[in-house]
């Protein structure tokens, strides 16, 4: 029998082990316990000494390596981390998740890049071992830990409602009936049953509800206590001073994730991943989804200033500076991370935002100047009516709009096209149409991608 | 509906007809921690961030100005004179009947006539449903706003949520999300294959919402309608075939339909369910909304709580008694 703590780090038999077997003085050891378990996980791996995590904190930056490696890298190989998935792993992989939760909360900021790859990589290792795991061995693991989470038969819809705030799991998805979410496959018979003439109620639970909701419910869940975990600690860090390992683990942290990312992330523009279709290069007109055209020719009065403050904004710079947020870790860029001296900014974003404001009826500053400001301030600039790098960072560059927010607070620019189809961000949108002009050769050498060194300010 | 009310008659409205009675309970409950806004001139409310600390202050405030319209916000405050310490809002649901996207009256644009009113109702009354029937929510309240209806719910779980978790909740009440087709085979030995079940063969939770709301959308649709994705054939065809849907013989109707097509019907009315609500209001959390028992004066009617859902009439409930004695002038002017 797996035990919950094999999934669930808060459960009370993880928090025993934290308890009884975390050491802060010796986490730096090389622990030949590990070594071993690592050593004698089936299909590992042990080609290169590197490979073997010796000690508590290697364990914890390749929880870390493990997930961005699993994300980005094309030739991943899951034997290089097979002891992630063997049962004999879990007190030491409880004591790195303690521990490297101490370290994010007491080093980076709530909604780090940090924090949230951490949280990201805790509902991957918990995804990836239900999978590794027997069907019945799978189902009652489930079972029991969704029952420490006080989740059994059925669980009022609202209990989940973070996780549905933050659209990891749709409230669609789920079967739910008078406030309550059926989880339990006798609930869902007792009360559905008389649904279904010419299909098995039972069998009908296995594909609405089955296994996969519930182990969604169950990682989500997880991921949930997680954050609550990182900002509880938050709160108390202010008070208690952190152990000297855990604030060297927490610089072993930004320092493994900076070098993983850089070596993955198409921002960089890095050798390993050339020609990627998020390069950063000038705007394409041609490649603007059917409610960025609408928006650029002008919007009439109603919709002017979400339109051009918090749609076009957004839209207009991401799709220049960085068209690859979503795709990449982001959280926390700055314009000028990318637009060193601000010269594309001033130059080519925002007379595109000026122009499209210019464009709608009554064009938008002859009534409206001071929603200039509130672009600056939309750009990560404050409220400022001039772009400066000693005001970056007053305000946050806000992120573009999805599809599904456009069609909510600017329903009339949403006129799809072909081009739209599977896309839920009109940056995607964008993205991939200029990926396709680029492949049928019609992308103007103006516009090709940018090198590392005239467009990214990091190097 | 009854064009716009005289400064007479809105002054003969409040100091002979408003009474403090008809403002609901859960607007007087915490009267001093909302802010209201009025329009005096008929120019938008302009003069915001008032608070009254008790009904009598707002009792004279409304029976000396007699304004053009009232407004309350829906958000409580610890200090609603600056909008200031948000605490929670209600969620609203907010259903114009002058634009509504299908409605099978004959009403111009902008104009509402009891068809189109009593179309309305029925779908507050079916939001209401999911929201109270499937979502268990508690507490709603349903205001007739003079236009339309407003459902106004003071749950406490969802009166401290955030804007995506009201937005989630409106895609599931509205049906404004094309519901999930393609299902895992639960069979270990055959993932490989997927099933594929259409919307209208899972009579339960999100499916049947959907279906209800498209089902209901297709049976009111007037054959003159501009649907984004149904171009005028497939309009056409759809209204030829909708009488399938009666004894909801979808299959049938989607075979005559044919399934490309039929996939084209099915993302329009997503469309079509969310525009049917205004989402912008619902997704607010600091919005003013029309006071309960004012005057909407743009169109001679009052702003009620509706008692019996299922058969409110506006035009028995809602019209002041101005109205009335205007028709009696102008039966005494024809004489």
């Amino acid at each position: 029998m797996v035990e919950s703590s094999f999934l669930n780090p808060f459960c009370d038999e993880a928090l025993s082990i934290v308890r009884n077997q975390a050491d802060l003085s010796t986490v730096f050891d090389i622990d030949s316990r590990l070594v071993d378990i690592i050593s004698f996980s089936p299909h590992q791996n042990l080609s290169d000494e590197s490979y073997i995590p010796e000690n508590i904190i290697n364990l914890a930056l390749k929880r870390i390596k493990w997930f961005i490696e699993r994300k980005n890298n094309k030739e991943y190989n899951s034997h290089d981390y097979a002891y992630f998935f063997v049962e004999d792993i879990t007190p030491y992989d409880v004591i790195a998740f303690h521990l490297s939760a101490q370290a994010i909360a007491n080093k980076f900021n709530f909604n780090s890049r940090e924090m949230r790859l951490f949280i990201q990589a805790q509902g991957q290792i918990i995804e990836d071992r239900l999978g590794s795991l027997m069907l019945s061995e799978k189902r009652e693991l489930t079972d029991d830990v969704l029952g420490e989470l006080m989740v059994s038969g059925t669980v009022e819809w609202t209990f989940l409602k973070d996780i549905i705030s933050s659209k990891k799991l749709s409230l669609t998805d789920l079967v739910i009936d008078n406030g309550e979410v059926i989880l339990d496959r006798d609930e869902f018979i007792y009360r559905f049953e008389d649904k279904f003439d010419d299909r098995s109620a039972s069998k009908m639970y296995d594909v609405l509800v089955g296994d996969n909701v519930k182990e969604e419910v169950l990682k989500n869940l997880i991921m949930q206590k997680t954050e609550e975990y990182i900002q509880n600690i938050q709160e108390k860090s202010q008070l208690i001073e952190a152990h000297p390992s855990i604030l060297t683990l927490a610089d072993e942290i930004e320092k493994t994730i900076d070098e993983e990312m850089t070596k993955y992330s198409t921002f960089y523009a890095n050798l390993n991943n050339p020609g990627g279709y998020m390069e950063i290069g000038k705007l394409v007109k041609e490649a603007f989804p059917p409610c960025i055209k609408s928006t650029v020719e002008g919007v009439s009065s109603g919709g002017r200033n979400d339109a051009i403050v918090l749609f076009l904004t957004s839209f207009a710079s991401y799709a220049r500076l960085y068209p690859g947020i979503f795709a990449n870790e982001g959280a926390g860029i700055k314009v000028s991370d990318i637009d060193k001296n601000l010269d594309i900014t001033e130059r080519e974003i925002l007379p595109l935002i000026f122009e499209a404001a210019d464009n709608c009826t009554p064009p938008l500053f002859e009534d409206q100047p001071q929603e200039k400001i509130n672009i600056i301030s939309k750009l990560g600039f404050g409220m400022h009516s001039e772009l400066s790098l000693d005001h970056e960072g007053e305000t946050k560059w806000y992120t573009p709009m999805s599809c599904e927010k456009v069609k909510i607070h600017l329903p009339q620019l949403c006129k799809k096209d072909k081009g739209c189809k599977g896309i839920n961000n009109p940056l995607s949108y964008y993205t991939r149409a200029k990926w396709n002009l680029k492949n049928e050769g019609k992308l103007p050498d103006s516009t090709q991608s940018e090198s590392n060194s005239n467009s990214d300010g990091r190097d | 509906m009854f064009g716009k009310s005289t400064i007479k008659e809105r002054k003969q409205f409040y100091r002979e007809e408003w009474n403090l009675k008809d403002l609901p309970d859960f607007i007087t409950d915490e009267l001093p921690r909302r802010e209201f806004g009025f329009d005096h001139y008929g120019r938008g409310p302009n003069d915001r961030y008032k608070v009254f600390k008790n009904q009598d202050i707002l009792r004279r405030f409304l029976k000396s100005k007699s304004p053009f319209a009232a407004y309350i916000s829906i958000a409580y405050y610890r200090n609603p004179r600056a909008r200031e310490d948000w605490q929670k809002a209600e969620y609203v649901f907010d259903v114009d009947a002058k634009d509504l996207p299908i409605r099978s009256c004959d009403c111009d644009e902008g104009e509402v006539c009891a068809q189109c009113l009593a179309e309305s109702l029925e779908i507050v009354n079916n939001l209401i449903d999911t929201l109270d029937g499937d979502l268990g929510l508690k507490n709603i309240h349903l205001i007739y706003s003079g236009r339309g209806y407003h459902i106004r719910i003071l749950d406490e779980d969802m009166m401290l949520a955030d804007s995506d978790l009201r937005g989630e909740v409106l895609k599931y009440v509205a049906g404004a999300t094309v519901p999930k087709s393609i299902y895992p085979n639960p069979d270990p030995s055959m993932v490989a294959s997927n099933f594929n079940f259409q919307h209208f063969t899972l009579p339960l939770a999100y499916h049947q919402i959907f279906t209800d709301r498209v089902k209901y959308n297709i049976q009111h649709l007037k054959g003159t309608e501009k649907i984004d994705g149904i171009n005028p054939k497939l309009l056409k065809d759809i209204i030829k075939f909708r009488h399938l849907l009666d004894d909801d013989a979808w299959g049938l109707f989607k075979g005559n339909i044919g399934p490309r097509r039929y996939n084209n019907i099915v993302s329009a009315m997503a469309n079509v369910n969310l525009a049917t609500i205004d989402a912008k209001v619902s997704i607010d959390i600091k919005r003013i909304l029309r006071l309960p028992s004012s005057l909407h004066s743009k169109v001679s009617m009052k702003c009620v709580e509706v008692k019996d859902r299922e058969n409110f009439d506006p035009l028995k409930y809602a019209v002041p008694k101005f109205v009335d004695e205007r028709k009696d002038e102008e039966i005494t002017e024809n004489k």
